[in-house]
């Protein structure tokens, strides 16, 4: 289950919600109202770990240290040194997110395993620390700490309390929610369904969820802040490793398929809490919150086999019905515009591209091993801008790995990259992006959870600037996603698709995901583009087509490398032909010259040179044109 | 230096018990992909078990087998109830699952055995004097019993049928069914393999460190440090780690101060991720494009 | 020995086989080509259990076989040489071969037999037995994949694309060891083949398929003469006003 950009029914679910928390301390008895404040303060830190979960796909087993780390400072800065809450609270929440900034940096780039147990060892140490250190108090830890006043009134009890924290709270859900339908949560939710694919369109995925963590972070830090205010008192047990699961179980059955999923679970666990520890005792004589641990455990299990998508699946099962599906952010942003001249596309002609017929892409050398195997062998390519390479050979021949270690996605055993001059073997494919170039995929990457357009979308990421703080604010974001849907959409029209733009990228005919892909990566913008198998699935007309699109924007000044078995489809557009077999280059050259090159015949038919009947069959079987795939 | 190698006795002590922690943690994730964040739990568990069969009279050696079979069996259990039945398994998932189950089991044992530390009855054996370095006998049995588990589950790996079976799901799930190995299977074994070694672990130590309900989280924890020593996937390196992660935290707590005790494994943890992830990165998971 | 009769599977909302009829009688190689994308082997995971069909029967010596899962398939005897080999990397040549026998292992002594006759038909490997089966080459990893579904002592042998990759003359070596287990065991073997020419070499009847269908059956000879043939091959075998929502084989090949 993944954060996606709402739908109507949660929007419904939002407006409900906010309701409810408002008159929620007029209806509710005072022992609820007490209840309902610690459940709003948890809220927060669970809408952090939400967006790492949902959004970032990561798990955080640790996210009551960051949010002792924000009480205790709190409690430090207010009780012993005199500072105002509101200072203080800046400083715990900067360093709350420092540490898990710090942390992120040494696990993140790693698989999700390791960030779990490296949060959930935070918690273990910081627990230690707090109990071993007399600056913190010992295993009493700091008390005193006052309530809020504003304006000459203090924040005293409940229902006060829980109206401070209300704006807080929907603030939270606010911003979560803007980052969510931002840039950058379209980049994550990319990343969710195809990491490589993201990253060959320049999403630096370490760096995003690493921007996610550290706000996960921050969100448990004024967390904490307001705990440390309410209790009066911050002792080790804030840090301790069943607040963590607490708070990973609240975000679980509220569901991580919506920030508001965070709140619920908030009030449905602490009001659970609350009851058993009154009712338990009096069923089982002696036994307090060990039944609540269990019962903890048990729903959590329950909840990933059968309801894995938490409350909120329940929610749209029984609304979401009812109401339609509605749209996501992208639907809302794009409507479509007419047409415009595709020659004024930035696709066509790009200020400061390379001078035409100059190298862009130059390969020496290129080498892959995979144990035993040598895939690729000692390959040397050069492409020129304005120009179409054509990359043929058999199956096996090992085009796709040559594609694989200039994008970035392997890293040559040995060998030379360069675009523009520059080096970029053994770099991430984000890097091979950000140089202006792009490739497509031979096994499909496309991005299941969005529609074609959205997917295109996912192209302009580096066309487009809006950060996650910015996507955090409503109306500047809205502006640039407005302009980001509208230049997709002119990319999907003029491949064609402009039919199919709002639906489902996976209800579409392989074929035309191929065709989708291939604009995704035009979105980009690139100088360089890389298409794998580009025209697999396509009928003549779409052939057609797309080789007209390959070719107009070869005379803007792109260079394009083709991995194609459709040789005719390839020999007719193409101005430089190679072909590989068998890992080595055995040919380069013209179509013409290709077409009648004994050795490439030979290749696709997998024949030895001097087998003489066999070359007499070749001839019938082909007809005297080139290979074969 | 008898106080050097008091300390790092000991550290080798405690860590042969971090080191069968780790092989159990190593034994799952070869073969699913699966951090069993349980994996602790199974060594508390054994422990009380045994106690409590030996206070109901059963004698020392059988008491031992009823907790390693029970034990076993709820290793079992959990697999085919939690996560044979989950199509799609992420990282996620994974974490959430196991993490459910752990805390279950935390708080059963929390409700039939109550919130205190309670240790098994040792072992026979003398204790023993070595070069000033006074030894616990458990604390030789400790070491000469994880001796045992270690070559029995590289051996069995290494040199059975089935051992290699469950490497090869490990490696080519496709290729393993096709050859009609049952996934089903290995990964009910796999698990009974984390679930024996645990529960040895939690029988052995129990002596010597005692056993709660809530033992489990910090062994846990560290036996899966063990085993990322080993890259996760290694038997061998998870012993090796968790003998090195036992001694080091040994003498950070006699050096340098009791309370960091719990701190070393962690610090290990992010120093060895940093500085040699090649090691750990074992699993890359590169889409084949 | 093997009967397929109008076979359907797909992958998620997109069907890729539709309604396929195939048969292999016993000690026949049946060759099956068809450009990239004609769904060959989608037809191979569906077959073996990979991939569960949607519609039609498969019959493995009268049993049907169509319903079980891959382990069970292998068990009854169709052993798949999986496309891209997917030889155990870290296990030995010897220790892979071993597994291959694996539903067979109760039979120790024919196991022996077998593995004698592995190592006959590919000389290469009887060298490297203690090798890494991932530090083989290409070629050896082949062989390799091909000892294994052998070792299985399978009534039927299907292979998917053996020949990707291979130089020519290894191609050879792997066919005419594929020839003597017909000629000398009666081994039924179903192969697909981009490489048309080898497969043509050793095949008694050849399918050829496209989008999802066999639209042509015959022997070698006849289908070498055939125009169809050579469109499969040549220009994606689209016609102009086709439209693309039929039968595209998911692109599950790597073509490294």
């Amino acid at each position: 289950m993944r954060l996606l950009p709402s739908r109507r029914s949660d929007l419904i679910g939002f407006g409900v919600l906010i309701v409810v928390l408002a008159v929620f301390p007029l209806l509710a008895p005072p022992s609820w109202v007490n209840v309902g404040v610690y459940a709003l303060i948890y809220a927060i830190a669970a809408i952090g770990l939400t967006l790492l979960m949902g959004l970032a796909g990561q798990v955080s087993l640790g996210q009551a240290s960051f949010f002792a780390i924000g009480a205790y400072t709190q409690a430090i800065l207010v009780t012993r040194y005199d500072w105002s809450g509101i200072t203080a609270a800046v400083v715990a929440v900067v360093l709350a997110s420092l540490a898990a900034f710090v942390l992120g940096l040494a696990l993140l780039r790693l698989r999700g395993h390791y960030l779990a147990l490296g949060t959930l060892g935070l918690g273990i140490i910081i627990t230690v620390l707090a109990t071993e250190s007399e600056f913190t108090g010992g295993t009493s830890g700091i008390f005193g700490i006052p309530k809020p006043e504003f304006n000459n009134r203090t924040y005293n009890s409940p229902s006060e309390y829980f109206w401070l924290l209300v704006p807080v709270v929907v603030i939270g859900l606010l911003v979560a929610r803007n980052i969510v339908s931002s840039r950058i949560g379209r980049a994550l939710g990319a990343v969710n369904d195809s990491e490589v694919a993201a990253e060959t369109l320049g999403v630096d995925t370490f760096r995003l969820r690493l921007q996610v963590f550290t706000l996960s972070a921050a969100y448990a830090g004024v967390a904490g802040v307001f705990f440390a205010h309410w209790l009066a008192v911050v002792n080790p047990n804030a840090a301790n490793f069943p607040l963590s699961v607490k708070f990973l179980l609240i975000s679980v059955l509220g569901g991580l398929g919506t920030v508001w999923g965070a709140v619920i679970g908030a009030f449905l666990v602490e009001f659970l809490d609350e009851s058993m520890s009154t009712f338990i005792p009096q069923v089982i004589p002696g036994a307090t919150g060990e039944v609540e641990l269990l019962g903890f455990g048990v729903v959590l299990v329950l909840l990933v086999i059968l309801l894995p998508g938490g409350l909120h699946q329940a929610w749209q099962l029984a609304v979401g019905r009812i109401v339609g599906r509605g749209g996501g952010a992208d639907e809302a942003a794009a409507a479509p515009t007419a047409r415009p001249d595709p020659d004024d596309s930035p696709l066509f002609a790009r200020a400061g591209r390379s001078e035409p017929g100059s190298t862009l892409l130059e390969v020496r050398g290129l080498t892959k091993h995979f144990g035993g195997v040598v895939a690729v062998d000692d390959i040397d390519l050069e492409v020129r801008t304005g120009q179409i390479l054509a990359l043929i050979g058999p199956n096996g021949a090992g085009k796709t790995t040559c594609f694989n270690m200039v994008s970035g996605v392997l890293t040559p055993t040995s060998g030379t990259v360069r675009l523009a001059g520059k080096r970029i073997d053994g770099r991430k494919p984000h890097t091979f992006a950000r140089a202006r170039a792009t490739r497509t995929f031979q096994n499909l990457q496309v991005f299941g959870s969005m529609t074609v357009l959205g997917n295109v979308m996912v192209g302009r990421f580096l066309r487009s600037r809006a950060a996650m703080l910015r996507g955090a604010l409503y109306f500047p974001a809205r502006a640039e996603e407005a302009q980001i849907a509208r230049s997709a959409y002119d990319v999907v029209e003029m491949v064609g698709l402009g039919a199919e733009a709002r639906r489902q990228a996976t209800d579409l005919p392989f074929g035309r995901q191929r065709l989708m892909e291939v604009a995704r990566a035009l979105a980009t913008e690139p100088d360089l583009l890389l298409l794998d198998e580009p025209m697999a699935g396509l009928s003549r007309t779409e052939r057609r087509e797309l080789a007209l699109l390959l070719r107009r924007l070869r005379a803007g000044g792109m260079a394009i490398v083709l991995v194609e078995h459709d040789v005719e489809a390839v020999l007719a557009l193409a101005d430089q032909v190679a072909v590989l077999d068998d890992g080595r280059l055995i040919a380069l050259g013209t179509p013409d010259e290709i077409r009648n090159d004994p050795a490439v015949v030979a290749a696709y038919l997998g024949v030895d040179e001097d087998d003489s009947e066999a070359a007499e069959a070749v001839r019938e079987m082909t007809g005297g044109s080139g290979g074969q795939s | 230096m008898t106080d050097f190698l008091q300390l790092a006795f000991a550290g080798l002590s405690v860590g042969a018990v971090y080191a069968l922690i780790g092989i159990g943690f190593v034994a799952i994730f070869t073969v699913s992909e699966v951090i069993n964040l349980a994996q602790g739990e199974f060594a508390a568990l054994s422990g009380l078990i045994a106690i409590s069969a030996v206070a109901s009279g059963l004698p020392l050696p059988v008491a031992v087998l009823v907790a390693v079979a029970s034990v076993a069996v709820v290793a079992l259990l959990m697999e085919r109830l939690t996560i044979a039945p989950v199509k799609r398994m992420t990282t996620l998932t994974s974490i959430i699952l196991t993490l459910g189950v752990s805390t279950a089991l935390k708080a059963v044992m929390l409700i039939v055995w109550g919130p205190n530390s309670q240790g098994l009855e040792a072992f026979p054996g003398e204790n023993v004097t070595v070069l000033g370095v006074s030894i616990r006998s458990q604390e030789l049995w400790i070491l000469g019993i994880t001796a045992v588990v270690a070559v029995a589950v590289i051996w069995f790996y290494e040199q059975t049928g089935w051992g290699k079976a469950l490497k090869a799901c490990a490696e080519q799930p496709t290729a393993a069914r096709l050859v009609g190995i049952s996934l089903a299977r290995a990964s009910m074994l796999s698990f009974l393999i984390a679930g024996v070694t645990g529960a040895i672990a939690g029988v052995a130590a129990s002596p010597v460190y005692f056993t709660s309900w809530d033992s489990g989280l910090a062994i846990g924890l560290k036996g899966f440090v063990a085993a990322t020593l080993g890259g996760l996937v290694s038997v061998r390196g998870a012993v090796l780690g968790g003998l090195a992660l036992g001694v080091l935290e040994s003498l950070v707590a006699g050096y340098v101060d009791t309370g960091l005790r719990d701190a070393v494994a962690f610090v290990v943890l992010v120093v060895v991720l940093v500085v040699r992830p090649s090691g750990v990165f074992t699993r890359q998971a590169v889409a084949r494009v | 020995m093997l009967e397929v009769t109008q076979l359907r599977a797909g992958y998620g909302r997109l069907p890729v086989l539709h309604g396929l009829d195939l048969a292999v009688a016993e000690g026949e190689i049946v060759a099956v080509i068809g450009a990239n994308g004609a769904g060959k082997t989608t037809l191979l995971r569906t077959l073996s259990g990979l991939l569960r069909a949607t519609g039609g029967r498969v019959l493995l010596d009268g049993r049907p076989i169509h319903a079980l899962p891959a382990e069970k398939v292998a068990a009854a005897g169709l052993a798949h040489v999986p496309e891209n080999r997917l030889v155990f990397p870290s296990l030995s040549v010897q220790d892979n071969l071993r597994l291959g026998g694996w539903t067979r292992r109760r039979a120790s002594s024919a196991g022996a037999a077998t593995r004698g006759r592995v190592l006959e038909l590919f000389p290469r490997l009887s060298d490297r037995l203690e090798q890494a089966a991932g530090t083989l080459s290409g070629g050896e990893q082949q062989m390799l994949a091909v000892g294994r579904g052998i070792m299985a002592r399978p009534s039927v042998l299907m292979l998917d694309e053996p020949s990707v990759g291979l130089a020519p003359r290894v191609v050879a070596e792997i066919m005419q060891a594929l020839a003597r287990l017909r000629d000398e065991e009666g081994l039924t073997i179903l192969l697909v083949e981009q490489n048309a020419r080898a497969a043509f070499k050793i095949a008694d009847r050849v399918y050829l398929m496209d989008r999802g269908r066999v639209v042509l059956q015959g022997t070698p000879h006849e289908l070498l003469g055939d125009d169809r043939v050579k469109h499969a091959y040549l220009g994606g075998g689209y016609e102009a006003d086709e439209t693309p929502d039929e039968g595209q084989d998911a692109p599950q090949r790597e073509t490294p």
